[in-house]
């Protein structure tokens, strides 16, 4: 499933971080999940090719005598580059294009207000590992368990950065939302970027989505209770209609935004899709 | 009327298939004048998003021996409710399901937009998909802590219900058994034995123990699913799994002064094929074979473990003296064919300064469809990156993989086929549209196919077998159509159908038809795979004076020019651009393997013949960008004189990027100017070109290298050795003037390679 949601993209770091060039003869830049998964359709396609010399004429390409031969190649740097001279800025003849890079900045550094609490994210996250108790094989919840207990070991030992700490938060905000595809691309994301922290843990996280997306809804009640870390999950007796709505079918919907774009994308371009996909012809 | 490039695109577009010949010459006389053979590029699992598929079975022609699907050519007769045939004639009753059939009322396989129409079929179960991963630890501790990472990482891409699997190596081979719970238990192989497929499945405990005496009967496997421990569901393992890979250690063997480790890549990878080949046969799997050095001991050894032996180079192989390389071939052939059998795939992750052995292991993934990845290290964003995209997803999230495709061609009676060059074996069908003249793999008219992309792309060959004098064969057109089936990576068993027509011309009345029929792109790809093809197996001179010997008889047979006179020779527009591709290919590491391992030229051929058309040709031309203060981006010709001191230059040959900047530029951007203000704009230009790499790095697999690099740099190599060196230190009546830059070279400029070639053209002696 491809989620494309912009709230999980917006948290999202759009800059590049370059290559291992210790390691990798002339590597490449290396690319966000977000910013992979953000690739627009080019802009600047290039592909094409100069037109060829002109078939017959074998002549190598034109090349205006210079007036000074035998001068030495022009050397730029007692040249002031010519710009002072062009319009001023602004009306520009040609700029050139932009591409993506400029456009895109640090998102990440850009919201950098608040601190995530790391009691706040391990609450949502205990109080869905207790909801999962309930159902989920014992083994099962105690591996899980132990790997909540490595993340909260290593952001508590300050292990953690401040993109990985941040987007956890969001994580879990998603999770309490029941936003499971949104939670499981922020834990995708993660993963890609910033394995090297993640990589022993996450794999709890995200086995913590996958079964809860799978719990009945009266198992996740304690899920939505608000904050607090020690959070008694017997409290929330008033059945809130709002989350009721939300929740019927667990583990199902994606949030609007994604039916949206999967929708527009899936548009069967001049066919009657029922006589077309399900029938050969349609027996009317 | 269309012209002819935009009919070519608008079929590129919709069937994915670009022909050498958009006119095909009706007689087998005339088709072998034309020099290029009636060809095509053919993308069988192109990407339309505008093509949702079709849940029923195709219709198939009841002839035995023809089988083609109904399609938008046959003539249908509503009323009696009838079509014919279009390649055998037959005309058959539309089955039962078709009884609503009319005039107003078509199934979308009749309609001329679905000439390239998908069905969803029903196959039995769906079985998930399998990944194993095939693991050297004979590592650096920075390399293996990386790769480890990436596998870990790949369990979040991977979907939750594939089968996933781990065989890690050294000196020994280990194969680790996956539970959810109690100990890690793993299996372990001598790395010097080999074994049977039987054997392996034995002692792994896949096969029921066969009671006493009764030695000779063959053994079953059992069911697969429930028992065997070594392939686990993602979701079920995937904490433990990571624990696994996370505890993975580098090979303990102590490795003495002046060895190489020992490192059983032979017997590791039959380990793994013949657990899937007991497990899992014609199911979609891939086998992920990371390696970080060459095969040195047991079957498959491609160097020994002396590090004062090197490992082969072209010298060694052109004097005979590549102590393994022969046994080390037949090795992994056998192997690649045994899991093209199985309908499995096998990509190789080669990461390592060295080579690694890929010249020898290569057909395991040419002939199974499998990835070849070379980096020089896996803590690179080039492998990295590279495996990420492994695991990409189309526009309805599902992976850009496919699984055992089998592809069958069919051709109306006036055409056979030839051959194939891509990707896939041969699955031996003789039948009555294939020809006895071969090209690329040929003698059959079904090709299997164990691991395709939406990109990859088979070149196809044909032979027109109509008799010289014979009348334009009926209807005016000849046809083909393409059947693939294959195994989506959503499990579903789905069968693409492209059927294409084109008009028979008459070559000696619509010459000029058939020449502006010329698609001289598809043309330079598919005369540079049989190319490639022929240097596989044929000494390098030879392969060239071949394609010269074809591009002078197409000049000769095209060019418009007086008799011994080189100056009056021309070419039309159709064909001007093709001399340049076949000059560039001359050069191009395809061809060329001087300054090359043989492990590069591997690797290069590996991509070279599996990418479509645009990929390919900027590998056989690489694309030339110039940034300016004088106008937006333009290309420009891949020529010395484009070199410019107050130019940017970007150029993709697919393998790099460069990003060139003239002197001038590289002076002001030493000085600073981008730092001010005022100079906003030379910032702007300075950003231009990076960000239109950018745009490339972000979708090519695999990953390029990325070069920096200004005028006087040592990496500014990379592009001058791609220069048409149009001006080099043996005519420097240029020197000095802001007409490009002299390359130090004494290869022939693409100026005088035309004049040779009008030469030749024009004598009648040649």
């Amino acid at each position: 499933m491809t989620v494309v949601v912009s709230s999980a993209l917006d948290i999202l770091p759009k800059s590049n971080y370059p290559g291992n060039l210790e390691r990798g003869w002339n590597d490449p830049p290396q690319f966000s999940y977000g910013l992979q998964k953000a690739g627009t359709p080019q802009r600047n396609l290039l592909n094409k090719r100069a037109a060829p010399p002109v078939p017959g004429t074998g002549a190598p390409p034109s090349m205006s005598p210079s007036s000074n031969p035998l001068a030495p190649p022009p050397c730029g740097v007692a040249t002031p580059p010519p710009l002072p001279a062009r319009p001023p800025l602004g009306c520009m003849a040609t700029p050139p294009p932009s591409g993506p890079m400029r456009s895109q900045k640090r998102a990440d550094s850009s919201q950098s207000e608040s601190e995530p609490d790391v009691e706040v994210v391990m609450s949502v996250l205990k109080r869905a590992l207790v909801s999962c108790r309930q159902t989920v094989k014992d083994q099962v919840c105690n591996d899980m368990g132990k790997r909540l207990y490595l993340l909260q070991d290593s952001w508590r030992t300050g292990r953690l950065s401040l993109p990985v700490r941040r987007r956890m938060y969001t994580l879990t905000q998603e999770l309490k939302l029941r936003h499971w595809d949104v939670a499981d691309e922020i834990h995708l994301s993660l993963m890609i970027d910033h394995v090297t922290e993640v990589g022993q843990w996450m794999v709890g996280v995200k086995r913590l989505i996958a079964e809860t997306r799978n719990l009945s809804p009266e198992l996740l009640e304690p899920l939505l209770s608000p904050e607090g870390p020690e959070q008694k999950s017997a409290a929330p007796v008033q059945d809130p209609v709002g989350y009721d709505q939300d929740s019927a079918e667990p583990g199902q919907g994606p949030p609007e935004a994604a039916q949206d774009l999967e929708g527009s994308n899936q548009d069967p371009k001049g066919l009657d899709q029922d006589s077309a996909v399900q029938n050969p012809v349609s027996h009317s | 009327m269309a012209t002819y490039q935009e009919f070519i695109q608008q079929n590129e577009d919709r069937d994915g298939v670009r022909f050498s010949w958009n006119l095909w010459p009706s007689s087998r006389l005339e088709a072998t004048r034309l020099v290029v053979p009636v060809s095509c590029l053919f993308t069988p699992l192109k990407e339309r998003p505008d093509l949702p598929p079709v849940q029923y079975e195709p219709v198939l022609c009841s002839r035995a021996n023809c089988k083609a699907v109904l399609n938008p050519l046959c003539q249908v007769d509503f009323r009696a409710k009838i079509w014919a045939c279009n390649f055998c004639f037959q005309r058959n009753p539309f089955p039962p399901s078709y009884a609503g059939i009319s005039d107003v009322n078509q199934p979308a396989e009749l309609m001329p937009q679905f000439s390239t129409i998908e069905y969803i079929v029903q196959r039995g179960p769906p079985t998930p998909l399998i990944f194993l991963y095939v693991v050297d630890t004979c590592l650096e501790e920075e390399d293996l802590q990386a790769l480890k990472e990436s596998l870990q990482m790949s369990l979040s891409l991977l979907p939750p219900n594939a089968l996933v699997g781990l065989i890690t190596f050294g000196r020994m081979v280990q194969v680790h058994e996956l539970s959810c719970e109690g100990i890690a238990k793993s299996y372990v192989f001598r790395g010097t034995k080999d074994l049977s497929s039987k054997q392996i499945q034995e002692m792994l405990g896949l096969t029921k123990p066969a009671a006493p005496g009764q030695q000779g009967r063959p053994v079953a496997p059992q069911d697969a699913t429930a028992t065997c421990r070594f392939l686990q569901p993602v979701h079920r393992v995937d904490m433990n799994l990571t624990d696994l890979l996370g505890e993975l250690q580098r090979d303990p063997w102590p490795v003495p002064q002046g060895k190489r480790p020992l490192r059983s890549t032979g017997v590791a990878l039959s380990v793994a094929v013949g657990l899937l080949e007991g497990t899992y046969p014609n199911t979609g799997a891939r086998v992920m074979l990371f390696i970080g050095g060459p095969p040195t001991q047991g079957p498959g050894m491609v160097v020994g473990d002396e590090l004062k032996t090197p490992i082969r180079s072209w010298h060694d192989i052109q004097k005979d003296n590549a102590r393994h390389l022969k046994k080390a071939t037949k090795y992994y052939e056998a192997m690649a064919n045994r899991t093209a059998v199985n309908g499995h795939c096998i990509d190789i992750y080669a990461c390592a300064l060295d080579q690694t052995g890929l010249l020898e292991m290569k057909c395991l993934s040419n002939l199974t469809g499998g990835h070849i990845v070379m980096g020089d290290s896996f803590n690179t964003s080039l492998f990295k990156q590279t495996f990420q995209r492994v695991f990409s997803k189309d526009y309805n999230g599902d992976f850009r993989m496919a699984f055992g495709g089998v592809m069958e061609v069919k051709t109306s009676r006036e055409l056979k086929v030839c051959g194939t060059i891509g990707p896939c074996v041969s699955l031996n069908s003789k039948g009555s549209c294939v020809s006895e003249n071969e090209m690329g793999i040929g003698g059959t008219s079904q090709w299997k196919v164990c691991g395709l992309s939406p990109s990859t792309t088979l070149g196809l060959y044909f032979e027109v077998v109509n008799q010289h004098n014979a009348p334009i064969p009926q209807g005016g057109r000849g046809a083909i159509q393409f059947v693939t089936q294959y195994q989506h990576s959503n499990t579903q068993r789905r069968i693409r159908v492209t059927t294409i027509a084109r008009n028979w011309a008459d070559a000696q009345s619509q010459i000029q038809h058939i020449e502006s029929s010329f698609d001289q792109e598809a043309a330079a790809v598919l005369m540079a795979r049989l190319g490639v093809f022929r240097a596989e197996s044929e000494e390098g001179p030879d392969v060239l004076r071949w394609l010269d010997r074809q591009l002078i008889r197409l000049c000769q047979k095209f060019g418009q020019f007086n008799k011994e006179d080189p100056s009056s020779f021309k070419l039309s527009e159709s064909l001007s651009l093709y001399p340049q591709f076949m000059f560039h290919l001359r050069r191009s590491p395809f061809l060329q393997v001087f300054n090359n391992s043989p492990d590069e030229s591997s690797y290069y051929r590996h991509h070279f013949v599996r990418q479509d058309l645009t990929q390919s040709l900027i590998m056989i031309q690489p694309i030339l960008y110039s940034y300016s203060f004088h106008g937006p981006p333009e290309p420009v010709l891949l020529d010395s004189s484009s070199i410019l001191p107050d130019r940017i230059l970007l150029m993709d040959t697919f393998f790099q990027l460069v990003i060139y900047h003239g002197e001038t530029i590289a002076q002001w951007r030493k000085a600073g100017y981008q730092d001010m203000a005022e100079y906003e704009n030379f910032k702007q230009l300075l950003q231009a070109p990076l960000d239109d790499a950018q745009e490339i790095l972000q979708t090519r697999f695999p990953m390029p290298r990325y070069i920096d690099t200004e005028h006087g740099g040592s990496q500014a190599r990379f592009l001058l050795s791609k220069v048409n060196p149009s001006q080099t230190h043996n005519n420097l009546y240029a020197w000095g003037q802001e007409t490009g830059a002299p390359i130090l070279t004494d290869d022939v400029s693409l100026q005088v390679f035309m004049d040779h070639l009008k030469k030749l053209a024009v004598s009648s002696s040649a």
